[in-house]
């Protein structure tokens, strides 16, 4: 029981940085009806710029987070700017096909700018409370709650899903009571009528990529401090998320949060009772079983077929 | 793609025929030269046979993709699940229970149609983005199943070994060029039967249905049956391919099998131009040899050795930019 | 058109010149005194196992700078070609074929690092003819399945025996242990041999969990092992993963001894796991503490041309490079063909039988068995102390 709990926390931990990453992908989708590839190299980025901006540049970590959330948006935007804009009416496959060579590209570029070792925020530069460790002679954990039997929540993993928690309100927020987030799903629903409607169609695109990626960033370094930085995270990390985005219902945030929950707490119980070797095997099989049977996603709008 | 016989064609043809002959022969030219201490820099012929018969596989699988994509018009993210099957039937009957190439091939065929087809019915209903993250979730099952079950492979990870080398009348196939004459008849078959598919009532299906699933259907076009027709077909050609180069490999692993390839095989054919077999030929003849071609001029600086993926990756992306509908001249 | 007509004419006529078949021509080739002497070097310098590549290079190359300053190979100068694998079988298969086919006439290759991509460069050296001498693959079947493969290091079978032993003889207070394994032929394979070795010695094995290459979430894992409350997880995988288990382990309260075996043996390790690595014993084949003079200066001479210190796999490599020079100059001549040169190295490694005949490096004496393979090197564990490996106090020389 009380290992159940543990994984079980363990579970919602990695939904929760799933879900962040997941609705990058998804408000992408919505609006302009492309998966976007790129999006899990722009959330390896975040942990990067974060690691470089405090390891190189000395800067506190509670600025470099922010900082690395605001360089990443501008990558994003700066993405959709020169590859996605210019093929807005070209084939949906023409967009697709950008998206995963800028996957390549920017992978590729981390690769040579940081090499392919794992790298970690280093120990001294992290605000105390987010460093737990065991004290080897009592078995004690430091800056940790102890768990009814046995186990341990890290105050980290507590700070994961609290701000998880916290920016997927305020996303919500933002997309049903502003002004732009009004834009936003008038663009989701007809992108040429809101254009005529005197909606700047490619600001509002441009503000969806600038708001995903900073997102992604948030989640890569909520990766970088319990897991390790490395090129190829976004693309592991970015598959489990994509099915998450999908299992919700690509298009819909809400499912887009909810599906990071499910893919996370699948993955973990997966790997915890069944096989280390089929970790993320679960949460295709739960991705492949909702689209046949609800090919909207769990929590989609019937729509009909998609094109 | 008249049969016309122009020089040009002929020149081609005889190019494509003789292709061994010429690398053996650029050989040569290179060895003479090195014994006078110059060096060209020319790759070895047996090691450019070995990426010139790699890249015909790419053209056999992107003729194979090319079908469902093109023709049909549907996304397919996990065409490589079909390669696995076709490779790992065909090396699990010829290493593990030492049945003949010959026997083996067919078998390896026939389990992949078999597969397309069961991949292809509860999909039937699902369009665009959503079959191809079905495909994309097959693709990755098979990829794990392949990983962890060692009771079918008999090792971890995939490991496959010793795959024996077809033999017929005696002789063993294991050279290089017995495996370029092999592939090159094995493609030009594909590519006479897709042909001619293309060409005949069921390819006007096929393209109906891209255009318009409702109008096709109200046309009187049995859509499930020309889909299934599709998937099947693709994934016979997959198959065909995957149980190639498991005798060309020796050795396979799951890593062959990686979701990056069936991402390689789709921008073969897009970049090709979809719904055309020569721009899928063309495309899967350019990506699948520009890793290797790319490998030499940025090995020395270690750091920079992933930069050839790098320029892939421009490389996409200038094209989608510029050519958005492919390499090939005619529309699709 | 007349342009192609006159290319495909110089085209045929070339080719008619220069094509013969493919066997008398390699007999008929004889080379004239080559300057140069070419050596592949083939390891991944990039991808995952990046690091050990690194460090395999380095070692390389202070070889081959110490021969050449010494006069090179009977007066001819050695040179390294780098070819990366990147860890994969599919690319060390390509690899392969460009180092075989090389107009720059490779006589020998030292490498593959992966044991996956020594047994899928294998098929095509064997093909050809041409000496695999593998400075780092320990899975057992790589050189039982062919005459051309060699290794200076001891196999998995050992390794994996060696460990379970360790931990039942000199870790005495350890009455559990758990296994939490890579799910690739390495980790598999160790894992198996360290649980058959277990089950004979009566080792308490409490619990076996899987994990897959490149993840970085072990959480769900640990948590099951921890559960069985062992006295010891012994991690059969490499050094990242390895890394990332131990922290997360320390971090979900594990308190249990981590046991590593030579695929951890890396810096790298250190700093993915970070002060959490402290205490955590691995087994290498080779530790710089244990070696003699000969260790100490070339640990001194690697400081100075890299300014890093060498690892196990520098040195093996440093070793492996040294065993073809040798081979090259008692054998080496000038007017034979390549492939009898080929040949005659392998030939040369293949009589290194006994411990009289037996190869002195900086890793201690090297000879081969019939299959090629290392089998009287002894296995050193070493422990993580104060954020270094040193050699652990207590070493274990004799397997029962």
């Amino acid at each position: 029981m009380a290992q159940l709990l543990e994984q079980f926390i363990n579970g919602l931990v990695l939904g929760g940085i799933y879900a962040l990453i997941a609705v990058g992908y998804t408000m992408v989708y919505g609006i302009i009806q492309l998966i976007n590839f790129a999006h899990g190299e722009i959330f390896m980025f975040g942990a990067y710029l974060a690691l470089m901006l405090i390891t190189v540049f000395n800067i506190p970590f509670w600025i470099a987070v922010p900082a690395s959330m605001l360089l990443c948006a501008m990558l994003g935007m700066l993405i959709d700017l020169v590859a996605y804009r210019p093929l807005r009416d070209a084939p949906r496959l023409s967009a697709l096909i950008t998206a995963i060579g800028i996957s390549l590209v920017l992978q590729n570029l981390a690769r040579m700018i940081w090499s392919a070792r794992p790298r970690l925020f280093p120990t001294e530069t992290l605000p105390a409370f987010l460093v737990s460790e065991v004290n080897m002679q009592t078995g004690e954990i430091l800056n940790a709650i102890p768990l009814p039997g046995g186990g341990v929540l890290p105050y980290r993993d507590v700070c994961i899903l609290l701000l998880a928690v916290v920016l997927m309100i305020a996303l919500n927020r933002l997309i049903y009571l502003t002004k732009i987030g009004k834009a936003m799903r008038a663009c989701a629903q007809n992108r040429v009528a809101s254009n005529l409607m005197g909606i700047k169609t490619n600001q509002v695109i441009a503000v969806t990529f600038a708001i995903g990626s900073a997102l992604g960033a948030i989640a890569g370094i909520m990766v970088g401090l319990s897991e390790n930085i490395t090129p190829t995270m976004g693309y592991y990390k970015g598959v489990a998320a994509f099915a998450a985005a999908v299992l919700g219902g690509i298009g819909n945030i809400t499912g887009a949060m909810l599906g990071g929950i499910i893919i996370g707490l699948a993955e973990v119980f997966g790997a915890g009772y069944i096989s280390g070797g089929y970790r993320l095997a679960i949460a295709y099989i739960i991705m492949i079983a909702v689209i046949v049977i609800r090919p909207s996603g769990l929590f989609g709008k019937s729509t009909g077929t998609r094109a | 793609m008249k049969d016309k016989l122009t020089p040009k064609n002929i020149i081609l043809g005889l190019l494509i025929c003789f292709l061994p002959l010429l690398m053996y022969g650029i050989d040569d030219i290179v060895d003479f030269l090195s014994r006078s201490d110059i060096y060209l820099g020319w790759p070895g012929g047996e090691y450019m046979l070995r990426i010139i018969v790699r890249a015909c596989v790419y053209m056999l699988l992107a003729v194979g993709l090319n079908i469902v994509c093109g023709f049909t018009g549907l996304l397919d993210l996990g065409y490589v699940c079909f390669y696995l099957i076709g490779g790992y039937t065909a090396g699990i009957l010829m290493a593990r229970l030492g049945v003949s190439y010959w026997v083996a091939l067919p078998l390896a065929v026939l389990h992949g149609t078999a597969w397309g087809l069961l991949r292809g019915a509860p999909t039937l209903r699902l369009t665009g983005d959503y079959f191809a993250i079905v495909t994309f979730g097959f693709a990755e099952l098979f990829f794990r199943i392949i990983r962890n079950e060692q009771w079918l492979v008999g090792a971890p990870n995939g490991q496959l070994r010793g795959i024996p080398s077809p033999t017929l009348f005696g002789i063993t196939f294991n050279q290089n060029w017995h495996n370029y004459y092999h592939i090159l008849i094995l493609l030009t078959l594909v590519i006479f039967i897709t042909y001619r598919l293309q060409h005949s009532r069921v390819g006007r299906a096929w393209v109906a249905i891209r255009e318009d699933e409702q109008a096709a259907e109200s046309m009187g076009i049995n859509v499930s049956r020309y889909k299934s027709l599709a998937f099947a077909v693709s994934a016979a050609i997959g198959a065909l391919g995957g149980a190639f180069i498991a005798q060309f490999q020796v050795n396979i692993s799951a890593p062959f099998f990686e979701f990056w390839e069936s991402i390689l095989i789709l921008c073969m054919v897009v970049l090709g131009g979809m719904g055309s077999i020569r721009g899928a030929m063309i495309g899967a003849a350019i990506l699948g040899s520009l890793g290797e071609v790319l490998r030499p001029g940025f090995i020395i600086p270690y750091q920079f050795g992933n930069a050839r993926y790098l320029i892939f990756g421009i490389i996409l992306i200038l094209l989608m930019r510029f050519r958005p509908s492919g390499l090939s001249l005619k529309k699709a | 058109m007349r342009n192609w007509f006159v290319g495909l004419l110089i085209v045929g006529f070339v080719s008619v010149l220069g094509c013969q078949p493919q066997d008398k021509k390699n007999t008929s080739t004889t080379q004239t005194t080559q300057k140069e002497l070419k050596v592949a070097v083939a390891a991944p310098y990039t991808g995952s196992a990046a690091a050990f590549g690194e460090m395999i290079r380095r070692g390389a190359e202070l070889r081959q700078k110490e021969i050449n300053e010494a006069g090179g190979i009977n007066g001819m100068k050695l040179t390294l070609l780098f070819e990366d694998d990147a860890g994969k079988g599919s690319e060390a298969s390509l690899v392969a074929e460009r180092i075989v086919n090389s107009p720059q006439k490779i006589v020998a290759v030292v490498g593959h690092f992966n044991s996956t991509c020594s047994l899928a460069g294998q098929e095509i050296y064997d093909r050809v003819g041409i000496v695999e001498l593998s400075p780092g693959s320990t899975a057992v079947e790589v050189c039982e399945r062919s005459p051309w493969t060699f290794r200076n290091l001891y196999h998995d079978g050992f390794q994996g025996k060696f460990i379970a032993q360790y931990i039942d003889n000199v870790l005495t207070d350890i009455e559990s242990v758990a296994v939490f394994f890579d799910n690739d032929d390495y980790g598999r394979g160790l894992r198996n041999a360290f649980v058959a070795e277990a089950e004979r010695i009566g080792l308490n094995l409490v619990a076996s969990e899987a994990y897959e290459r490149d993840s970085t979430n072990f959480k769900a894992q640990l948590t099951s092992i921890k559960a069985k409350n062992p006295d010891a997880i012994f991690i059969s995988g490499l050094f990242t993963e390895a890394g990332l288990i131990v922290k997360q382990g320390r971090e979900a309260g594990i308190t249990a001894q981590f046991f590593g075996a030579d695929g951890v043996d890396s810096p790298d390790f250190l700093t993915v796991a970070g002060s959490a690595a402290e205490g955590t014993y691995l087994t290498t084949p080779f530790t710089f503490g244990a070696g003699g003079t000969e260790a100490k200066q070339m640990e001194a001479n690697f400081k100075a041309l890299h300014g890093v210190t060498p690892d196990t796999w520098a040195a093996l490599t440093y070793d492996a490079v040294g065993m073809i020079k040798e081979a090259l100059e008692k054998t080496y001549n000038a007017e034979a063909s390549i492939e009898d040169n080929r040949k005659a190295i392998r030939e040369h490694l293949a009589s290194l039988d006994t411990p009289e005949e037996g190869y002195e490096g900086v890793t201690g004496l090297t000879y081969f068995d019939i299959n090629g393979d290392t089998v009287n090197k002894p296995a050193y564990v070493k422990i993580v102390k104060d954020g270094q490996f040193v050699a652990a106090e207590k070493q274990l020389r004799e397997l029962k």
